[in-house]
């Protein structure tokens, strides 16, 4: 997988997130889940996965249960699945492809650069802002401001969105100015990455659209 | 000799603002290295901006007279012509460093300049090898340390082998250890006949180096010439700070201790960061932590107030467990200034800001509020907007914030980070007043000539430990190694990659 190029890896990834979406019916998205969770041991990467069932369950708990009141278990059964399953794509997505590899396929692709950059950027600076953010909390409590997550401290949560939020329009001055000290703006813009596609990634990337062309078929009928 | 940058009779305004740089002459030949020096707000960072001609074509603003780089007027050369000429290194390693990986930002000028693949790769590689950061390459800059994102945002800006580099700040936030590595680095560089122009607070580094040493006074250069004569001015102007002689107080055996802690150790995420700590502060104390960065030191202060737990020990306040106290109690008891007093600001204007703890918790008491704004000098600033007032001032109302919940113990984090000699010589006032009030004082910090006018005890910390636990002076010497980190690798040289 990881010799593959990776717009071929963006390719498997759009192809499996289009079969999720394409999927009605419950066998078939019980199969998919079964495929991915295997997927994911493979990659040895079901620890990972483990950790993040605190961010995943809440929100797979609440589709679920959402459409146990609103519809019936079947259609709650069948959301709940389909989320578990978009969710675990994006997981092994990131496990096989790194993000700067990502953002070399998307500008092979042709997207332009400066949205390119937006995906890397953001990546560089989610756990930039998470450090700010406990920071934040740390210095805030030592004054005896409460920002422990409970409903009577709601009213204190300025004390922490208003540094951040200013902080953050800070860092985003600072780095357009470094950006613009080397050159951001620049025409012809090349890039340290080369890729090329080779015969089996063809086969590959014909495979996964056939693939998802035939379950869009199969589940119509 | 050459000019590289000329300057003439320069004036700058901010949109919207008053002048920040008023009538500036000055003229850099090719290959000198300059130092350039002022308080905060004096405009130092405005001269850089000029150089590489993000004034005025990012800025915007009212730009008067001309700059000249390279032989390219600024006001008609656009930045992206102009920054394989200048490279410049922001103070902010966190806005300079903006890729996912190191060696995504050290090609990055490379790809805009559009050099070819294998060029950008040849080169970055060649840059890292000098500066002894190859094995840095493939990780996010999150995850480097001060002095490693240091060194490797000069090499995002060396790699264009610019012939004047520009460096805002190179040392802030750096131990010993980092501050020697750049130091050295530096001098390589302006050994290899590069323009070098380093603005600074910090004067001891770097600074007898330098060809040459300007001073930059309310926007206007109020000193040009050789280090060696500038050394007067800087003390005259209260740049390099002038400490008084400390009286040393010593403890007695009746001094009650006020914060114990006792075999303490933290392990975060299966790394031992603290390995049995023990040591006690009294009432009126004023004691220095000092240590190389990493040692743990920010990790300790951090649970002295209980933000931390200990996996083992103990840290005790007045014979209680921190830990049983409430949160707000906890803060009453041992009150935390941290580094970066934008951490804290949330309210529209510097009163409300102090008294936002204490108006929560019911404890507002308005002659102690008032005592507290005459010791820090803030009457004048407190229908302000904290947001915009001067780093100092910013870090005064910040510890104004603390001090007014009447903490027992007060610890600060790296007070005098980025601040000029003048804020450093207030803060040593402050904390001698604070400790005569009978507070138990800390002072966590990498400046030893502020650690040695501020405090009466030095706790040096190494790896986790506690190294020693003295007098000043008797720590300074005993552990020279450890505070002066004697046993540091400089880069390689960069001999033909610059």
């Amino acid at each position: 997988m990881a010799n593959l190029d990776p717009r071929t890896r963006l390719a498997f990834l759009a192809a499996a997130v289009g079969a999720v979406l394409v999927t009605r019916r419950p066998e078939t998205l019980a199969a998919e889940s079964l495929l991915l969770l295997g997927g994911v041991v493979l990659l040895k990467a079901d620890r990972r996965l483990g950790h993040l069932r605190h961010l995943f369950g809440p929100m797979i708990a609440l589709v679920f249960v959402t459409g146990l009141v609103f519809f019936d278990l079947q259609t709650a059964l069948t959301l709940a699945a389909r989320l578990f399953n978009l969710l675990a794509v994006s997981f092994v997505c990131f496990q096989t492809i790194d993000p700067e590899e990502m953002a070399g396929a998307l500008q092979k692709l042709g997207i332009p650069f400066g949205l390119v950059f937006i995906l890397s950027a953001g990546l560089r600076y989610v756990p930039l802002i998470g450090r700010k953010i406990r920071n934040i909390l740390d210095a805030q409590q030592a004054r005896g401001i409460d920002l422990r997550p409970r409903i009577k401290n709601i009213s204190n949560f300025a004390a922490l969105l208003t540094p951040l939020v200013v902080q953050a329009f800070v860092l985003s001055d600072e780095l357009a100015l470094a950006m613009e000290s080397r050159g951001f703006g620049c025409k012809n813009r090349s890039s340290r990455r080369t890729y090329s596609l080779r015969p089996i990634d063809y086969i590959l990337m014909g495979a996964s659209l056939g693939g998802l062309c035939l379950l869009a078929w199969w589940e119509r009928g | 000799m050459a000019a590289y940058v000329e300057l003439n009779r320069v004036s700058y305004r901010y949109p919207g603002a008053t002048r920040t740089l008023k009538e500036i002459d000055l003229t850099i030949p090719a290959g000198e290295s300059t130092a350039v020096f002022g308080a905060s707000g004096s405009g130092k960072s405005t001269l850089a901006y000029l150089f590489n001609g993000l004034i005025p074509h990012f800025f915007g603003g009212l730009l008067e007279g001309t700059v000249v780089v390279a032989g390219n007027p600024t006001r008609n050369t656009m930045v992206s012509e102009l920054f394989s000429h200048v490279g410049l290194v922001l103070q902010n390693t966190d806005a300079q460093l903006f890729n996912a990986t190191v060696e995504d930002d050290v090609a990055f000028g490379l790809e805009s300049l559009g050099y070819p693949a294998i060029d950008i790769r040849k080169r970055t590689h060649r840059i890292s090898d000098a500066l002894g950061i190859t094995h840095l390459l493939h990780r996010s800059p999150e995850t480097l340390s001060g002095g490693e994102k240091r060194l490797a945002a000069i090499a995002t800006v060396l790699c264009l082998d610019p012939a004047l580099l520009v460096l805002d700040e190179p040392f802030a936030g750096l131990d010993h250890r980092g501050t020697r590595i750049v130091s050295d680095l530096l001098r390589q560089i302006q050994r290899h006949g590069k323009n070098l122009i380093l603005i600074e607070h910090r004067t001891k580094p770097f600074f007898t180096e330098a060809d040459r040493c300007i001073i930059i006074d309310q926007g206007a250069v109020s000193f040009d010439g050789k280090p060696a004569e500038a050394s007067g001015v800087l003390l005259d102007s209260h740049l390099m700070p002038r400490y008084p002689e400390r009286s040393i107080r010593t403890r007695s055996r009746s001094d009650e201790p006020v914060l114990v802690i006792k075999d303490l150790s933290c392990r975060i995420e299966g790394r031992d960061v603290l390995n049995d700590i023990s040591l006690s502060l009294t009432r009126g104390e004023a004691v220095a932590i000092v240590g190389e960065n990493g040692a743990g030191k920010t990790t300790l202060i951090k649970h002295f107030n209980g933000l931390y737990q200990p996996t083992t020990g103990e840290v005790s306040f007045k014979g209680r467990c921190i830990r049983s106290l409430h949160p707000s109690a906890r803060a009453v008891a041992v009150g935390v200034c941290f580094q970066n007093p934008n951490d804290q600001f949330f309210e529209a204007d510097v009163r409300k800001e102090i008294l936002a703890g204490p108006k929560r918790l019911g404890k507002y008491d308005r002659k102690w509020f008032e005592q507290i704004c005459d010791t820090l000098c803030l009457h004048l600033l407190l229908d302000r907007s904290p947001y915009r007032l001067s780093e100092g001032e910013k870090r005064r109302v910040a510890l104004a914030s603390i001090l007014v919940m009447r903490p027992e113990v007060l610890v600060l984090d790296e007070p005098t980070a980025g601040q000029d000699g003048r804020f450093k010589e207030i803060l040593v006032h402050i904390c001698g007043s604070i400790s005569a009030m009978g507070t138990a004082m800390v002072v966590v910090t990498h400046d030893l000539d502020f650690a040695r006018a501020s405090a009466d005890r030095w706790v040096v910390m190494h790896a986790g430990r506690i190294a020693g636990d003295g007098a000043p002076e008797e720590m300074r010497q005993k552990h020279l190694s450890i505070l002066d980190n004697a046993t540091d690798r400089p880069p390689r040289s960069v001999a033909g990659c610059v």
